[in-house]
């Protein structure tokens, strides 16, 4: 073990082995740096207008009469296979304090947009909104919602028990500053359903998220 | 030949140009100009049908009393109106209205009704369709009957009181369900209602009272105007900070780990080196 001078010889063999493990481990750390970053945005949601209908020949004339409420067109479950979930739906409106959108507190359970287009609706986007997380329920129904990809299948149920399938078309994320809601919120345009929750960096003085992830899937035909 | 030809050019240039500002003028309709105006019609007048022309043109064929036709879409100007009997003739018009105004970009209601002492009226009312509040709805209150002053309540309570024919009251309120009725003003003598209304979000609902409290013809007309919807504020969904996008810190740890092993691995024979040298 020791050089015929007779000081203290190290092997060039576990210098070598340190180098290695050394690079290894940078390279492993760059690989896994670089995969926890979110995934790029792709996709564009639809915001092409429905067919205009042509100018009719006669004025339109309508009953004055009172209109009884419309039906309530209310979906009851999502269903989003690649990620395991399938989640109660709550009618849900706006949070008078706020004005803001009222997600359920409850973190295994979504927000449908109750003034919004309904689970039939034939134009306009069908907003979904749940929790990514929440600091007393843990992980919430759209945790993973962010990693679905193009071609992903969401199902609605409605109140009839009927399935509508829609497929994912676009991911984006957007600072909560800069987010175009009138978009998402759109009831016009073709029928689509938008899915929206939290996520990009978390802002642990103020308990906020940085940004929104949305999901836009087109209505299968 | 060469002048004579540059001449010819430039003056074929001057002719294409001339005429390129001229369609373009006709093909676009210049900066000031207001977008049309949409204008509907209601019918407020009990137990008379008519037909509604616009500048001598027919253009709402027997208009059944409680109805809402329209809207149509005007350039703003003005306007000769008239009611007939179903197929007479303009000449022996019920109520004419000659040069009514019409203003550019406005969404109008243009109400046949009756006035306070009972004649036929025609009276024009500009609709607020400024954008609501996510959430919020728009009632609109409009006194087109024979009848004295009234309280219009919701649920019991007076939302707009006193309101003469010909006035008008608005509020946005949260959207859903109310149950409206229509009183003398300050007493509880109830002349219209109770009717439940169904206040749409994003929607401006309209009520008329119309008809002749004399002949016990009161009814309520209804008009909506709706996509006065906004998005809400925001769609606050998390706040446990779990889904950090951040999640390339511990990452980092283990690559600076690394590099300082591989520096030193590097140097240790560097350091062998100058020890077997001595």
């Amino acid at each position: 073990m020791t050089s015929p001078s007779g000081t203290p010889r190290i092997r060039p063999g576990r210098a070598l082995l340190l180098v290695l493990l050394g690079v290894t481990m940078t390279v492993v750390a760059g690989v896994g740096a670089c995969r926890s970053q979110p995934a790029d945005d792709f996709g564009a949601p639809l915001t092409s207008p429905s067919a205009a209908p042509s100018a009719p020949a006669r004025v339109p004339v309508r009953d004055g009469a009172p209109q009884p409420a419309a039906a309530v067109d209310v979906p009851s479950r999502l269903r989003i296979p690649a990620l395991g979930l399938d989640a109660a739906v709550d009618a849900v409106g706006i949070d008078a304090s706020t004005g803001d959108f009222a997600v359920p507190p409850r973190v295994d359970r979504v927000g449908w947009y109750r003034y919004g287009p309904g689970v039939s609706a034939a134009a306009g986007s069908i907003v979904i909104a749940g929790h990514v997380d929440s600091a007393a329920e843990g992980k919430g129904a759209f945790f993973r919602l962010g990693s679905l990809k193009a071609g992903d299948r969401a199902v609605l149920t409605g109140p009839d028990g009927r399935h509508r399938a829609f497929d994912v078309v676009a991911r984006e994320r957007y600072r909560k500053a800069a987010i175009p809601l009138d978009k998402y919120f759109a009831r016009d345009g073709a029928p689509r359903l938008t899915l929206i929750t939290c996520g990009g960096p978390f802002d642990a003085r103020t308990r906020h998220y940085r940004d929104n992830v949305v999901v836009t899937a087109t209505a299968r035909a | 030949m060469r002048i004579l030809s540059l001449r010819r050019a430039a003056s074929l240039g001057v002719a294409t140009l001339l005429g390129l500002g001229v369609a373009g003028a006709l093909g676009s309709s210049p900066a000031h100009a207001k977008a049309n105006s949409q204008v509907s019609v209601v019918h407020g007048i009990p137990g008379q049908p008519v037909d509604v022309y616009v500048n001598g043109k027919k253009t709402i064929p027997d208009f059944q009393p409680g109805k809402v036709a329209g809207p149509l879409s005007l350039p703003a100007g003005q306007y000769d109106i008239a009611l007939t009997k179903p197929g007479d003739a303009v000449a022996d018009a019920l109520l004419t209205v000659d040069d009514a105004e019409v203003p550019g970009d406005a969404n109008i209601s243009l109400v046949a009704h009756l006035n306070a002492s009972g004649e036929p009226a025609l009276t024009p009312f500009v609709n607020d369709t400024g954008k609501l509040a996510a959430g919020q709805a728009r009632l609109i209150v409009r006194h087109t009957a024979a009848a004295p002053a009234v309280d219009i309540r919701a649920g019991g309570e007076p939302v707009f009181e006193g309101v003469t024919n010909g006035k008008e009251g608005q509020a946005d309120l949260d959207a859903g369900s109310v149950s409206a009725d229509v009183v003398l003003a300050g007493g509880d003598t109830r002349v219209l209602g109770p009717a439940d209304l169904d206040l749409k979000e994003g929607t401006a609902t309209i009520v008329y009272a119309v008809g002749s409290a004399e002949a016990k013809s009161l009814d309520i007309v209804t008009q909506s105007i709706d996509g006065l919807h906004s998005a809400p504020g925001g769609v606050p969904s998390g706040d446990g900070g779990r889904a950090d996008g951040n999640g390339s810190l511990p990452w980092y740890g283990v690559g600076a780990i690394g590099i300082l092993l591989a520096a030193l691995g590097l140097s240790r024979p560097a350091h062998a080196r100058l020890l077997s040298r001595r």
